[in-house]
């Protein structure tokens, strides 16, 4: 398994909570972006040549937002230069409000065929002060739009004063549209955000009121038919996401454009998050790495471990001795026992129990080397 | 250097109230003697132990040696010497004090007399020395000398007219505090001809020379090849050196009566050289020892564990080193059933105690536990026998035990009348009982109290300077045993005892200790995968009962490609945290829980 994931770094405007690498005041640069990430693709087609990717992921930023052509000529260039596996999964994110029929057509039509849409709440005034741009209404619109397709849908909790039934409300509309995949995730105020101070005066809700929301969300869906897969994700029938599950199991990516990650051979590199500098990089034929070390030895297995025990499916075991050599039941013989209560141990697999999930950390920090 | 006659010795200490420009009056002295050239002048000189410039405070003493010639072109000899400033090392006060004639009393000009200045100036009076006021910090606008001089006549009896009026960080009118220590400050007295005398008042452990001895040659004098005895330990030395501080080792062919300086001997250990202690020479020994002589005894005890249980021997290391330095602390291994392999130390002070633990941080880059500080009690039992229990999980059981008696001290606590009222107050909530009141003048009380130990030493001292506003002071001495009713206070943590958690309290306190330390745990337990029932009970019957409810969330929320490695650093960071914390049966407690629960009256 190997993905492709390529960062389109521009918006409409920031969401409040939003500390990611997208400019909206920069969206005068799509072209000239657009050219260098070709040339980027080239390059590491061209270098990665001998791997084979079974999904594309286009995030962001919006990448609706931008000029679909720019994004067809993207992911054409890439089919073109890489190796994408018949019948690879090819996500792209998509914002309500920035996508028409016109726009879904071509999507479809270069070979997109996962659609990722962040709708967050169906509470209009809740989308408002998130300074989100879509409404429920328009969700409901884009979902028509796209038709029968394999569509995800992100629903947030831990907001301000949020309730049990806003949650409701929100997967119940993101199962009218259509959706075959659910991720939930809770706010993680970061500095520098508005939300960050919304944080700072304590007008969120506490960590046990998120979890509150959580386990109510998680058993709904359950409910409904969506398994939990991994802590934050949901999907029907197989319906998982390939490509993030790709990340847990900790299988190589390559990331394309500003801010992207890539973990090829051990080695983590990362571009810098500044479209200038990437334009700069690129168009003096360099990468635009900006961060990189190698992996090595423990260290590939407190990853392989803290990205296992996310998922639902844990650990695998013949998976882990056939990477490492060893069994992962002799060598944490002693963690094993002492968090014993909070394992489910098979025979191929090791993994956090399901009321355990959402306090993985204080379990997994104790297999870490 | 010619010799200095013995008028021409000025002995002296500076006292003043924290901040009233000790240290900096100190330094000008240092500066104006010459005496170290101002490229070396490190800013509070005298403070040269890390943790002693960190918290402002002096721990060990540090004397240094300056030549000033005077405007009647007289050189005179004068030695400075530091004292600590906390009630735990206050017979190592005393001790210094005894090695001076004289003391400067710095008052800070803007503000006046403050409590410690009192405290302090106190002492040197009791120790009969030659009081010599200064008026710092004139160059603040908001100066009053003249308010301030008749401030200092008014209450602690002293003349204050001719006071220098100074500004030490500015090095104005050094040279007339310089002036008066030659003119006001009497020269030492002493027969150099009459068998050595030398008072100990501090030591510590070279590595190269083994211990240097800071003495004050009150009798006879000493050189290099002298065989020595010290009067207490009874032990004998060839003098490998002797010599003065300038304000580092200065070596000397002799030391005469009157003289501060250091005797080096090859002495292994501080704990043959006790401060307070006499040296005398063996072929010609005193026939009287100084008076004044205590051996400084442990009073405070408590647990000291690693952390990782597998460094039991680097703290074992740890502690025999700093006893090298530091002769008042004992230890004697100890284990636990909940904290394993450690020792049971024995401590000045709640301060001493805190001090060894950083420099065990710090100096030997170890994490320990330090377990709540008690006191050591005589249990009889039923059979009659008499057993010492300093440790409250080595009590015997109830059933067994005819009856406890405490160690009480004798407190005399000095205070302008004011405060009398809440001085009363404080001793009372401590089970203490008056013995008698005076009046020394009509500035100045004196409550005499009878108070047990185990009551004063976790924050008697803080609770009394809070509530006189730091006017009072304290001083104790250890006055025997008591009969007392009390009971051993058990902490269970989801069901098991800690016996690293127990303490013996007075029976009449027992239920609010319990309630208060149970409340604290909860507070400093941090959150686990399942609820933490905390339970305080005394013979076996629980008296209070907290929670510590179930952690719920401890997710990172998202995790994909860029994320990994910022996300492995946090679990990094996290487990890196609970290194810090002990497992005590299926909880993890954080090593500071132990302190925290000392600190419940004050809060």
């Amino acid at each position: 398994m190997a993905g492709i994931y390529v960062h389109v770094p521009f918006c409409k405007h920031k969401c409040t909570y939003c500390d990611f690498a997208s400019y909206p005041r920069e969206i005068n640069k799509a072209e000239a972006y657009f050219a260098c990430l070709l040339k980027e693709i080239d390059s590491r087609a061209q270098e990665l040549k001998h791997m084979v990717f079974d999904t594309v992921y286009f995030g962001g930023g919006t990448p609706s937002f931008v000029n679909a052509n720019l994004i067809g000529a993207a992911l054409n260039r890439i089919k073109k230069t890489f190796n994408v596996a018949q019948g690879a999964e090819i996500t792209i994110e998509i914002n309500p409000g920035t996508v028409d029929e016109e726009k879904v057509e071509l999507y479809k039509k270069v070979g997109f065929n996962r659609f990722s849409i962040g709708l967050q709440s169906a509470d209009d005034k809740r989308l408002a002060s998130l300074n989100r741009i879509h409404d429920a209404q328009q969700f409901l619109h884009t979902c028509e739009l796209l038709g029968d397709q394999n569509i995800s849908v992100d629903v947030m909790i831990g907001l301000k004063e949020q309730q049990k039934d806003e949650v409701k409300k929100t997967i119940d509309l993101a199962v009218k549209g259509g959706a075959k995949h659910i991720s939930v995730y809770a706010l993680t105020p970061e500095e520098g955000t508005p939300m960050f101070t919304t944080y700072l005066n304590g007008e969120l809700p506490s960590e046990d009121e998120t979890a509150e929301l959580y386990d109510f969300a998680y058993r709904y869906l359950d409910k409904l038919g969506y398994k939990r897969y991994e802590v934050s994700n949901f999907a029907l029938g197989g319906y998982y996401s390939r490509h993030n599950l790709n990340y847990w199991k900790r299988g190589e990516y390559v990331g394309l454009g500003v801010a992207a990650s890539s973990c090829i051979e051990n080695r983590r590199f990362t571009n810098t998050e500044k479209i200038d500098e990437y334009i700069r990089f690129i168009m003096n034929d360099c990468y635009a790495e900006i961060f990189s070390e190698k992996i090595e030895g423990d260290e590939i297995k407190s990853e392989f471990i803290m990205l296992a025990l996310r998922t639902s499916a844990g650990i695998n075991l013949d998976k882990y001795k056939n990477t490492f050599g060893v069994d992962f039941l002799c060598e944490f013989k002693e963690e094993v026992a002492l968090e014993g209560d909070y394992l489910d141990i098979g025979e191929n697999f090791v993994k956090i129990k399901d009321d355990y999930l959402y306090v993985q950390n204080q379990i997994i920090i104790n297999f870490l080397k | 250097m010619a010799l200095t006659k013995k008028n021409n010795v000025r002995n002296f200490c500076i006292v003043a109230h924290i901040d009233h420009g000790k240290s900096t009056l100190a330094d000008r002295i240092i500066e104006k003697t010459g005496q170290v050239s101002q490229r070396d002048m490190e800013s509070q000189l005298l403070d040269s132990m890390d943790l002693e410039k960190e918290r402002g405070i002096t721990i060990k003493l540090t004397p240094i040696t300056m030549y000033y010639t005077a405007k009647n072109g007289e050189e005179y000899k004068f030695n400075l010497i530091d004292t600590p400033g906390h009630v735990d090392f206050s017979y190592e006060v005393s001790r210094s004090l005894a090695a001076c004639e004289g003391a400067i009393l710095i008052v800070d000009a803007t503000q006046g007399i403050e409590a410690q200045t009192l405290a302090n100036c106190y002492l040197a009076l009791d120790n009969d020395l030659e009081i010599m006021p200064v008026l710092n910090k004139m160059d603040l606008a908001s100066a009053r000398p003249d308010e301030v001089s008749a401030e200092i006549e008014e209450i602690i009896g002293l003349d204050a007219s001719d006071a220098p009026r100074i500004s030490a960080k500015n090095g104005i009118n050094i040279e007339d505090v310089l002036e008066g220590i030659v003119n006001k400050i009497p020269a030492p007295v002493g027969d150099d001809d009459a068998p050595l005398r030398a008072l100990i008042f501090d030591s510590y452990y070279d590595n190269f020379k083994g211990v240097i001895c800071f003495v004050r040659i009150k009798d006879g004098k000493v050189k290099v090849g002298d065989k020595i005895r010290t009067y207490i330990s009874d032990k004998q030395f060839d003098v490998t050196e002797v010599g003065v501080f300038s304000p580092h080792l200065q070596p000397k062919e002799c030391l005469y009566s009157g003289d501060v300086g250091y005797i080096a001997a090859s002495i292994k250990s501080v704990e043959d050289t006790n401060v307070g202690d006499t040296i005398t020479l063996v072929n010609n020994p005193a026939p009287e020892p100084l008076p004044g002589y205590k051996k400084a005894l442990p009073v405070v005890f408590s647990g000291v564990y690693p952390l990782d249980g597998s460094k039991f021997n680097d703290l074992k290391e740890a502690l025999l080193k700093l006893k090298l330095n530091d002769a008042a602390l004992s230890f004697e291994p100890d284990n636990s059933m909940a904290l394993g392999f450690g020792f049971r130390c024995g401590f000045l002070g709640l301060l001493h105690m805190e001090i060894v633990q950083q420099r065990i941080e710090r100096e030997f880059d170890l994490d320990i536990i330090t377990t709540t500080p008690g006191v050591s009690y005589h249990v009889y039992k039923t059979g009659g026998e008499m057993v010492l229990v300093n440790n409250p999980s080595k009590l015997p059981d109830s059933s067994e035990i005819e009856h406890i008696e405490e160690p009480v001290i004798k407190a005399s606590i000095y205070s302008p009348p004011d405060y009398i009222g809440p001085i009363m107050e404080l001793c009372k909530e401590k089970r203490g009982e008056l013995i008698t009141m005076d009046y020394i003048d009509t500035r100045r009380v004196r409550l005499l109290y009878k108070l047990p130990l185990n009551e004063i030493i976790f924050d008697f001292f803080d609770g009394l300077k809070s509530r006189t506003r730091g006017y009072a002071s304290l001083d104790y001495e250890l006055d025997g045993y008591q009969t007392s009713e009390l009971v051993k206070l058990d902490m269970y943590l989801n069901g098991d005892i800690c016996d690293a958690l127990s303490i013996i309290v007075h029976k009449e306190k027992a239920y609010a200790r319990g309630r208060a330390i149970a409340i604290k745990l909860k507070d400093v337990i941090p959150r686990q995968m399942f609820e933490i029932p905390i339970q305080a009970a005394v013979g076996g019957k629980i008296i209070a009962r907290e929670t510590v409810k179930a952690l719920r969330k401890d997710v990172l929320a998202k995790c994909y490609g860029g994320d990994i490695t910022r996300k492995k650093k946090l679990l990094e960071k996290q487990k890196e945290g609970k290194k810090k914390m002990r497992r005590l049966g299926s909880v993890e407690i954080p090593s500071e829980a132990f302190m925290s629960i000392l600190k419940i009256d004050s809060e």
